[in-house]
């Protein structure tokens, strides 16, 4: 499958690249989905500065960092010299944008998604900043293509569907976990589940009762590194999850955070690897 | 001149803590209020003060002290409260200072200086406060309230001290001093007035003395006329019998040689 | 070594002592807002434009944008909040005769952080019109009516029969501070993921939003509650020798505390409304001046205006210099840096606490 991508990426630079010239190093991309996109469409080449969101593909840890993206410094953000900023939904602080813009940098909002639809929609609008329209149709025909698949291969009955608590933090003995309309409650359906705390939107402290009633028949955190048998230890030894379901089989999945909740060109990736660590047998 | 006290009364949660006296107090003379514990003599000080809210009038110099601002009543009198906590460090001479900023000598450097010495304490200006003992810190506040009103009278009016329990923390020597401080501001033409707890010094320094139980006014006259065996033994609830002795002619106090 | 000259010096030398300070501090300020404008994320360079200006070149897009739109704005605010948190340190300490006061007895941090946070979370509710009439100023506004509202509602109910009681003051406070945070708690649990972060960075403070409107918005408050504040050196001063003391000294305490904590309140209000949550300036300032010279209010009040903005605008330097072109919330630098002399303040001379 990702084969595949790579193919439909190749054949996508193939028929841009002699078009264009070949611009410098010219974008501050705020926002881990927008770096992702930035570098699928072959452009992180022209990645001047990132914020601390984007730490993927890996090769962007060496960008300057501008700091958290809802707390920006004007000054910060200008002196990495951007012609065009990208950014996710929600940059600030609106003082600092202000200031951006009235130094007559190009400014592109790129809206949030928990869709394919979304990814979609965040793709084109990179690529026409980007000035690649052709390789932007071409990565969406592709990421379209292998989320679909993924999607099916994911697909199960309702009744097979194993029940996944999606924990956002343990913090101080106190849970906060996902409810609806968030990327994880998406990722978690897109990969042939069901989450399990559908009673709130959004992401919430819950009452150790809510937990054992939500039953989960598996934990999903994201992966901070570290020992997951020590962490796995501590976490199933939480009143709240000691007598869940998940707590019995000791079943917890750790994701990186950006590739599950980050609603890029990977999401694909994210449905296979959450559907094949819940179903997969050893897992 | 003189400060006169009409009807003073003042209520504390309900109870009436002074019911109704009068004080009147010429200027040029030591006049001690006296009583037991709890009679109401601080109380009434903080009527005369302006520092209690009370019912009747009080007339500092001819002038209601109800329709007097902060800064002109402490142009005309002084208080040397019972007991004072200085919240920062400020050395003994910036105390003295803050004094005589509110009086009318607030422009002369010579002052502060002069007051200390008047206690005794002008070695110590430049020391903290807080480091000094409780008596000397006492004699700082009178050194404080002196230069508040550095002089007795002025264009023909007198100056007033008014002193709770001024030698309370004193040992004797240091009592005799601060009475004698406060009789010398009377004889230059001041005004004074003292809650006193010792009978013997009140005998030795006032010229006029209150005598005060339960809220009310019990007698007031020269030392001689109220510090009687009966009058006394009133006020305090106990048999006390006063003493003559015939070299100083002046009253004293022994409480063992009260008959049982 | 100060120790001694102290006992030899004579006494009025405190006050000029104090009055030399003044001018170094001045100094101080002077040089800490040139290093302002001179250092930054982009190589801007405030010596570097100022020799192209007596040359005669005109001055770049970027340049004035970075110093005129960036940097002076921040400095501007950097100025204005240090100096209103410090100032209103040294007056709730004065008026509460307790060296640990600071502002956040009368109500204006929890209400301030109310405000801000009902901003945040509840923001989005509000119609249209009125979101549009807020603009970007919508937490600012909040957090200000926040602090102000907080301390007023205090005031009255500490006041009695034209008295003001700050021992009640005290204690209502410490209420409203709990009841404020139960209401800021039932915000954060209905807060989504975003608004949280911007609740933790708000309670950090920063300058990083600093904009010539805020400067306007907050500036002439400030200004005005200073200057209220500077003129109540004397009062202060009598006050410490107790509220009954003071009006006997000729202080009217009625209308000095009436006076001091509305001045607070506007100061502080307006300064955590632009900024948000910057901690220790308000006691580590007044502190150090006091043991440099001494706690006479008349002078320590407009030292504590010099040395709280020249301290904060240096710490606004680091904050955004460290980690450029990301930045710090000054509120961490702040702390770092006032923490640990706050410390040492208090194992060197703990009879300025214990009185």
């Amino acid at each position: 499958m990702i084969a595949r991508l790579l193919s439909a990426l190749l054949a996508a630079g193939c028929t841009a690249a002699s078009a264009e010239p070949a611009p410098e190093a010219d974008v501050l991309s705020i926002g881990g989905s927008v770096t992702e996109i930035v570098a699928a469409l072959g452009q992180g080449h022209r990645l001047r500065a990132r914020d601390s969101t984007s730490t993927w593909p890996p090769e962007v840890a060496d960008l300057p960092d501008v700091g958290y993206m809802r707390a920006l410094s004007p000054e910060g953000v200008l002196s990495v010299g951007p012609d065009l900023i990208l950014s996710e939904d929600g940059a600030g602080p609106p003082e600092a944008l202000d200031v951006i813009r009235a130094a007559d940098v190009a400014f592109v909002t790129v809206p949030d998604a928990v869709t394919t639809d979304g990814i979609l929609r965040k793709i084109e609008i990179v690529g026409a900043a980007l000035g690649v329209p052709d390789r932007a149709a071409a990565l969406s025909d592709a990421v379209a293509t292998d989320l679909a698949d993924a999607m099916a291969d994911a697909a199960r009955p309702d009744a097979q569907r194993k029940r996944v608590l999606f924990v956002l933090s343990t913090q101080g003995g106190r849970i906060t976990a996902s409810g609806t309309g968030t990327a994880a409650d998406a990722l978690i359906r897109m990969a042939g589940a069901t989450n399990a705390v559908t009673e709130f939107e959004g992401y919430k402290q819950i009452s150790d009762e809510a937990v054992g009633r939500a039953a989960p028949d598996v934990i999903l955190m994201m992966d901070r590194g570290g020992d997951h048998g020590a962490a796995d230890d501590e976490l199933f030894a939480m009143p709240a999850i000691r007598l869940t379901p998940a707590a019995a089989d000791r079943a917890s999945v750790r994701l990186d955070g950006l590739l599950m909740l980050g609603f890029g060109p990977r999401t694909a990736e994210a449905v296979r690897r959450l559907n094949a660590a819940l179903y997969d047998e050893g897992a | 001149m003189s400060l006169i006290a009409e009807a003073i009364r003042v209520r504390y949660g309900g109870r009436e803590v002074l019911q109704g006296v009068d004080l009147a107090a010429e200027a040029g003379h030591v006049t001690a209020i006296v009583g037991p514990n709890g009679s109401g003599k601080s109380t009434l000080l903080g009527a005369l003060t302006a520092t209690l809210p009370h019912e009747g009038r009080v007339r500092l110099n001819g002038r209601d002290i109800a329709g007097m601002k902060p800064w002109e009543l402490a142009a005309e009198r002084a208080v040397l409260p019972q007991a004072s906590r200085l919240a920062f460090p400020f050395r003994v001479l910036e105390v003295v200072r803050l004094g005589q900023q509110a009086g009318t000598a607030g422009d002369r450097p010579d002052v502060p200086l002069q007051a200390l010495a008047r206690v005794g304490l002008a070695h110590h200006a430049d020391r903290t406060f807080q480091d000094l003992s409780g008596g000397e810190a006492q004699r700082v506040m009178l050194a404080r309230v002196l230069a508040q009103v550095w002089a007795p009278v002025e264009e023909g009016r007198p100056r007033w001290l008014l002193l709770d329990e001024p030698v309370s923390s004193l040992d004797i020597a240091h009592q005799l001093q601060v009475m004698e401080i406060a009789r010398r501001f009377a004889r230059a033409g001041g005004g004074v007035i003292a809650v006193m707890h010792d009978l013997n010094l009140t005998a030795l320094f006032a010229d006029r003395v209150a005598v005060l139980a339960e809220g009310r006014l019990l007698a007031t006259g020269t030392p001689r006329t109220v510090l009687t065996d009966t009058i006394l033994s009133r006020a305090y609830g106990c048999a006390l019998r006063v003493s003559a002795p015939p070299p100083e002619d002046v009253p004293y106090i022994l409480p063992h040689a009260a008959s049982a | 070594m100060a120790a001694l000259t102290d006992v030899q010096a004579p006494p009025r030398d405190r006050l000029s002592r104090a009055r030399a300070l003044h001018w170094a501090l001045a100094a101080a300020l002077v040089l800490a807002s040139a290093a302002s404008l001179e250092v930054g994320a982009t190589d801007v360079r405030l010596s570097a434009l100022l020799a192209k200006l007596v040359q005669g070149e005109a001055l770049g897009q970027m340049e004035r944008i970075v110093l005129l739109d960036i940097r002076l704005p921040r400095l501007a605010m950097g100025l204005l909040v240090g100096a209103a948190l410090a100032v209103s340190g040294a007056v709730m300490q004065g008026l509460f005769r307790n060296p640990l006061a600071d502002p956040g007895i009368v109500g204006v941090g929890a209400g301030a952080g109310l405000g801000a946070i009902l901003a945040i979370v509840l923001g989005g509710l509000l119609p249209v019109w009125a979101r549009d009439l807020a603009g970007n100023q919508l937490v600012p506004v909040a957090a200000f009516l926040g602090g102000w509202g907080s301390t007023l509602l205090l005031y009255r109910v500490a006041t009695r029969g034209g008295r003001t009681s700050v021992a009640t003051m005290l204690l209502a406070g410490i209420a409203l501070g709990a009841l404020a945070g139960a209401l800021s708690g039932i915000l954060v649990y209905i807060a989504d993921d975003q608004q949280l972060r911007d609740l933790t960075f708000w309670g950090l403070g920063s300058l990083a939003g600093a904009s010539w409107a805020k400067v306007a918005a907050a500036g002439p408050m400030i200004a005005l509650a200073l200057g209220a504040a500077v003129l109540l050196g004397r009062a202060l001063n009598g006050l410490a020798l107790g509220e009954a003391t003071a009006a006997h000294i000729g202080i009217d305490v009625q209308r000095m505390k009436a006076v001091a904590i509305l001045a607070v309140a506007g100061a502080t209000g307006a300064a955590v409304a632009v900024s948000g949550g910057i901690g220790f300036v308000g006691i580590v300032v007044p502190h150090l001046l006091r043991l440099a010279s001494g706690p006479d209010h008349r002078t320590l009040l407009p030292n504590a205006a010099l040395l709280g903005a020249t301290l904060l605008i240096l710490a606004d330097v680091i904050a955004r210099v460290v980690i450029a072109p990301a930045e710090l919330p000054i509120g961490i630098v702040t702390a770092i840096l006032g923490a640990p002399v706050f410390l040492w303040i208090l194992l060197r001379r703990r009879g300025l606490v214990d009185g």
